[in-house]
């Protein structure tokens, strides 16, 4: 069975069609800058041949209209019937506290979704809008949502409370929800089946880190913490989110610059963490150049980006009562080794014992980098999300 | 291995077609005339995302429109408001043009001529811009002019498709005052009123509906109030500074009525006074004695430096303008 993967942001839909039975990835591309000039289709085929279709593109059906037109062409395509598309896996940003778990798309679970839209109004309606397409043009097909705060629903109530009055989570949904679940619940899930041993018995912390970045504390099988909360602002020094700030400080500047709730939204969701303190840029691979050139200010913010992981990896470390596996992934996770050393420094006396040699040799490949000695097991699990919603789509049609 | 295939898109539709696709609303408009509204608009439109032509008188006005365009941008650069990408992708959106044939294609074409020093607007002018806008538009595209005097249904006369003209007054007193007064004259169509509400919304104003009159709501109002402000400073009866904070402290606005005046233009509210006053005939309508005193002195407000406050050069005020009523 072929399981189409789709997911839409606000101008963009990533795509992947996977052939189930083997696992493999058939089709695969993306589009961009929908509603805009200017707007693609790029594509690459299975011979690694880059193909970019341009042209207007104005709303997310015409763009997934255009992605099964090519799945349907002889050129460039690999179906001969929209038929024999199983069905469409639909990651979700936001399922509030209604969905724990991926779910069959039903008439019921869109009105859900649209009451989700107040929590992530970036996110929850251009992925409705990809649910709405698929519905008109394959309206025989089921569909399935995926939910990047699903796998978080584990968390405790002392875990996802603010310390604020209750009234406003029982107003406004004011809690903590977690993102990056797919991915926090594959490479766990991932790692265990690497390693030979029972996921469900496992206390695990999954470091997901890229641009924006989240780690989770799993024990058995359950994410117990995340460090994201109701919105990807909180937690981890980030691209260019700020992550964990004193609230005082959000009032202090907003007063001092005369600043609205939108102008400090865009501080510090867009200039702020490792582009706000180096002043360079957001992109890791820029500021580790800046380093090299002696620039402080980059130094600065590779450490502050470091120590806020390892911060997080401590306090779990005492959430979960003890780790027996440490997982990176993401770009900067499972690319970047001074991040990984950075974080498992002088963490001998929890049992992190990383083999440097390994650590710095590796780049995107499942592997074990901690030493043969190291209680905790350290590895890198380059994430897959769309496979796991690939996934999860089969398992909820077969019920 | 071959660089990158790069081909068009539209053969790949199911259902999509060269024919059927509809063109999207607003995709393209036009402003003629980049003073600072013209540029207000010109900036917002781009922001929504709509692809803008503006028209200017020459090229050094231009690349001074153009300037200023990007001082608005990186003053919010540095207040934090938008990114340089950001920036750089709205920028992209603008097309300057001397020339009227490049409105060829917009939706919606606003007319912002700007006031003369004395602070009138040229009806013929206007009027011509209107006949040229309407031998190169498509028929259903909007022609608009943005104003609060009774005008649209005079510009609109001489034109074949009238039902398309529609008035428009974006209130300046400050950047949330995000309110549209939409104004239908006497021959535009309920269509055209309608396409504007959603205009309204995409550039994040919220529509109001108004029948043609002098002022509009909004002008209206302030004028009135602005009048019994200058008689009451004229009767020596409190300071100006106490009747600013009457406004701002019991009233609870952003601005003292005087600072409202100079930020709105003291040359738009004598002119738009006078037609009030030549239209209902009444008394209190009638521009006050110190209205006239700064407008024949060119005290025009912020624009001027000096009004009823005196402004450096970022139009902080420093004072008020105690010249005026000692």
């Amino acid at each position: 069975m072929k399981i189409l993967v789709l997911n839409c942001g606000s101008s963009s839909i990533k795509y992947k069609l996977f052939e189930m039975e083997s696992k493999e990835t058939v089709a695969q591309g993306g589009i961009e800058k929908i509603g805009m000039k200017g707007s693609f289709l790029r594509l690459i085929l299975p011979d690694g041949q880059k193909v970019m279709l341009e042209g207007e593109i104005l709303e997310h059906r015409a763009g997934i209209e255009y992605i099964l037109g090519v799945l349907l062409s002889e050129k460039y395509g690999c179906i001969r019937s929209l038929d024999e598309i199983g069905a469409v896996g639909h990651r979700v940003v936001h399922g509030g506290e209604r969905f724990n778990s991926s779910v069959l798309i039903t008439e019921e679970v869109i009105k859900m979704l649209n009451d989700c839209i107040e929590l992530a109004p970036l996110h929850n309606p251009p992925n409705l809008k990809g649910i709405y397409a698929i519905q008109e043009l394959m309206p025989h097909t089921p569909q399935v949502g995926v939910f990047d705060t699903a796998f978080h629903q584990t968390m405790p109530d002392y875990a996802y409370m603010y310390g604020i009055p209750y009234v406003l989570y029982e107003k406004y949904g004011i809690r903590r929800y977690g993102f990056h679940g797919t991915s926090h619940r594959y490479v766990s899930k991932r790692a265990c089946e690497f390693l030979g041993v029972p996921y469900k018995e496992q206390r695990i912390i999954t470091a997901h880190i890229g641009n924006g970045g989240s780690v989770t504390a799993i024990k058995n099988g359950k994410s117990i913490d995340t460090s994201m909360g109701m919105t990807p602002v909180e937690g981890l020094i980030m691209g260019t989110r700020s992550g964990d700030l004193d609230p005082g400080v959000i009032t202090y500047i907003m007063e001092k610059e005369h600043m609205g709730t939108k102008g400090i939204t865009t501080l510090l969701n867009k200039f702020s963490g490792v582009l706000g303190i180096s002043g360079i840029s957001s992109d890791m691979r820029e500021i580790q150049e800046s380093i090299l050139q002696g620039d402080k200010r980059a130094i600065l913010a590779m450490s502050t980006y470091n120590y806020r992981i390892k911060k997080y990896v401590g306090a779990y470390a005492a959430a979960l009562g003890g780790v027996d596996i440490l997982v990176f992934t993401g770009g900067v996770g499972e690319n970047q080794a001074i991040t990984r050393s950075d974080v498992c420094k002088d963490m001998e006396f929890m049992g992190i014992e990383l083999d440097e040699e390994v650590n710095k040799a590796v780049r995107a490949k499942e592997m074990v980098i901690s030493k043969p000695s190291s209680k905790v097991k350290v590895l890198i699990i380059p994430t897959d999300e769309e496979l796991t919603i690939a996934r999860d789509t089969v398992e909820i049609l077969q019920g | 291995m071959s660089g990158i295939i790069i081909e068009p898109i539209e053969k790949y539709g199911l259902t999509i077609s060269a024919d059927s696709r509809s063109k999207p609303l607003f995709s393209k408009i036009g402003v003629v005339g980049a003073g600072k509204e013209g540029r207000n608009i010109i900036n917002m439109a781009a922001t929504a995302g709509m692809d803008v032509v503006f028209l200017d008188e020459s090229n050094e006005r231009i690349s001074f429109v153009l300037g200023e365009l990007e001082k608005v941008m990186d003053q919010k650069i540095t207040g934090w408001g938008l990114t340089q990408s950001e920036k750089k992708v709205i920028m992209n959106r603008i097309k300057p043009t001397l020339e009227y044939e490049d409105f060829k294609g917009c939706d919606l074409v606003i007319e912002c001529t700007r006031y003369t020093e004395s602070g009138r607007r040229s009806t013929p002018l206007r009027k011509n811009i209107f006949k040229r806008l309407e031998d190169i538009l498509d028929t259903d595209a909007i022609i608009a002019t943005n104003g609060s005097t009774i005008i649209i249904s005079e510009l609109a006369a001489d034109l074949e498709h009238k039902e398309r003209c529609v008035s428009l007054y974006f209130p300046v007193s400050h950047p949330d005052a995000r309110i549209l007064e939409i104004v239908s004259g006497m021959y535009t169509s309920e269509e055209v009123y309608q396409k504007m509400e959603v205009f309204a919304r995409l550039i994040n104003y919220k529509p109001h509906r108004i029948n043609e009159s002098n002022g509009n709501v909004s002008l209206r109002m302030v004028a009135t109030m602005l009048n019994e402000a200058c008689q009451i400073l004229l009767e020596r009866i409190t300071s100006l500074e106490d009747i600013e904070e009457t406004f701002t402290i019991i009233y609870g606005q952003r601005y003292g009525i005087f600072r409202l005046a100079d930020i709105i233009g003291i040359e738009r509210l004598v002119t738009l006074m006078e037609a009030m006053f030549n239209d209902f005939g009444q008394k209190h309508y009638k521009p006050n004695p110190l209205l006239w005193k700064l407008y024949r002195s060119n005290q025009l407000g912020v624009r001027t430096g000096k009004g009823f406050y005196i402004y450096d050069e970022n139009g902080n005020t420093v004072s008020p303008n105690k010249s005026l009523y000692n």
